[in-house]
């Protein structure tokens, strides 16, 4: 297989039989597959951005210009870390954790699942809770967990995350959730596989 | 990663090898998204849906009946994709038909736009990326022209006064950095719709 070969496919002028057998070879060959699918995304990509304007695709460049925006946002950044850190909580239990003791795994549960055209969120009680999230994960990874609360207005707002979890089966992630931390209103578990390109899963749920 | 023949991935499966089913996730999920990437038209929490509601079916196939030969397990997870895909627009198009046009076009909200095709929005701050870091004004041009115009090469490079190799080369630098720019941002969908993008 070959970079022409991409090219045709993912323009779509192979034939339907070229095609499948184009698909298989995929399934079997994964790294092949991701440089497939960086060339799909290289082109969605390029159809999003021209999708206003084709004006970047024939600007000059002004490299100071980005430099000094670069430079802004950097300084950006490190005010609003100092500022935050400031504000941190430093007596708080967490509000989210991994699940490690027997009564935490003993005790309230919730199951989140995504369930295409569902228009329901489960409903997390009071309590810490143990939270069981079911999907395919790879227990070769870790995963990283994010709280978000979902403002009305859109915005989201991280309410904490967690790094380096281990799946507790192929087909399980477990958190646990004080929930008498959270105000009432809609959340989601935002799921990421580290160290991947992969994007986030995100299962909602309401207090 | 080493290719695992599905003739042995199928067995251990069958057998209750829990493992296995880690492998056949790992091994088949990058094509299941090439191929369902095609069939989504976009649309990134669909593509989820379906590459996992495969895995899901392939593996519940094997750990029940299997399947008739273990030796075409890509083929047979590769149908079962296409048929989910095909499943699902059938369903959309079903919804489509049920829904009043004209309430449709008095709720019309530009903000769902934004949603519809978020999961474009990686790819696309990517691309920003590469065209302001592409030093040539003609590598930015030959881009639009090779991807977003579907020129042929030998027509641009004629137009452009390039050799195909000088193409081919600066077509591969740019995947590349393409590529470089998204492992090095690895940024989360929500992530991006917070930067306004």
């Amino acid at each position: 297989m070959n970079q022409e070969l991409i090219e045709q496919y993912v323009a779509g002028s192979l034939s339907e039989a070229e095609s499948q057998a184009f698909e298989e070879y995929c399934l079997a060959n994964p790294e092949f597959a991701r440089q497939v699918e960086y060339e799909q995304r290289l082109r969605a990509g390029i159809i999003h951005v021209a999708r206003g304007s084709t004006a970047e695709f024939v600007r000059s460049n002004h490299p100071m210009r980005w430099n000094m925006a670069a430079a802004a946002g950097v300084v950006l950044a490190l005010i609003s870390i100092f500022y935050i850190w400031n504000r941190l909580p430093t007596h708080r239990p967490p509000v989210m954790a991994a699940v490690t003791t027997e009564d935490q795994r003993n005790g309230a549960e919730m199951r989140l699942a995504l369930v295409r055209g569902s228009d329901t969120a489960p409903n997390l009680q009071s309590g810490i809770v143990r939270v069981e999230i079911v999907g395919l994960f790879d227990a070769g990874f870790h995963y990283s967990v994010a709280l978000d609360r979902l403002e009305k207005n859109k915005k989201v707002d991280t309410v904490a995350t967690l790094y380096s979890q281990h799946p507790t089966s192929p087909t399980t992630l477990e958190v646990v959730i004080d929930s008498d931390q959270l105000r009432p209103g809609a959340y989601s578990l935002r799921v990421r596989k580290q160290a991947s390109d992969e994007e986030s899963l995100d299962f909602g749920f309401v207090k | 990663m080493d290719f695992v023949p599905g003739g042995e991935l199928s067995r251990r499966i069958r057998e209750g090898d829990v493992s296995a089913e880690s492998e056949l996730i790992r091994q088949f999920e990058p094509g299941l998204r090439v191929l369902l990437r095609r069939r989504t038209g976009g649309d990134y929490g669909l593509l989820q849906d379906l590459v996992q509601e495969t895995l899901l079916v392939v593996i519940q196939r094997l750990r029940g009946s299997g399947i008739d030969d273990p030796q075409k397990l890509a083929a047979f997870a590769a149908q079962t994709a296409r048929n989910l895909a095909i499943a699902s627009l059938r369903k959309a198009e079903r919804q489509r038909t049920d829904v009043d046009s004209e309430a449709t076009e008095r709720n019309a909200d530009p903000a769902q736009d934004v949603e519809g095709v978020a999961a474009d929005l990686e790819a696309a701050l990517a691309v920003r990326a590469l065209l302001r870091e592409l030093p040539q004004p003609r590598d930015r041009l030959m881009l639009k022209r090779f991807y977003l115009d579907d020129h042929d090469k030998e027509i641009i490079c004629q137009e452009m006064d390039l050799t195909e190799a000088a193409f081919n080369q600066a077509l591969s630098r740019a995947r590349r950095r393409f590529r470089q720019i998204l492992e090095e941002r690895g940024f989360a969908k929500r992530d991006l719709l917070s930067l306004g993008l």
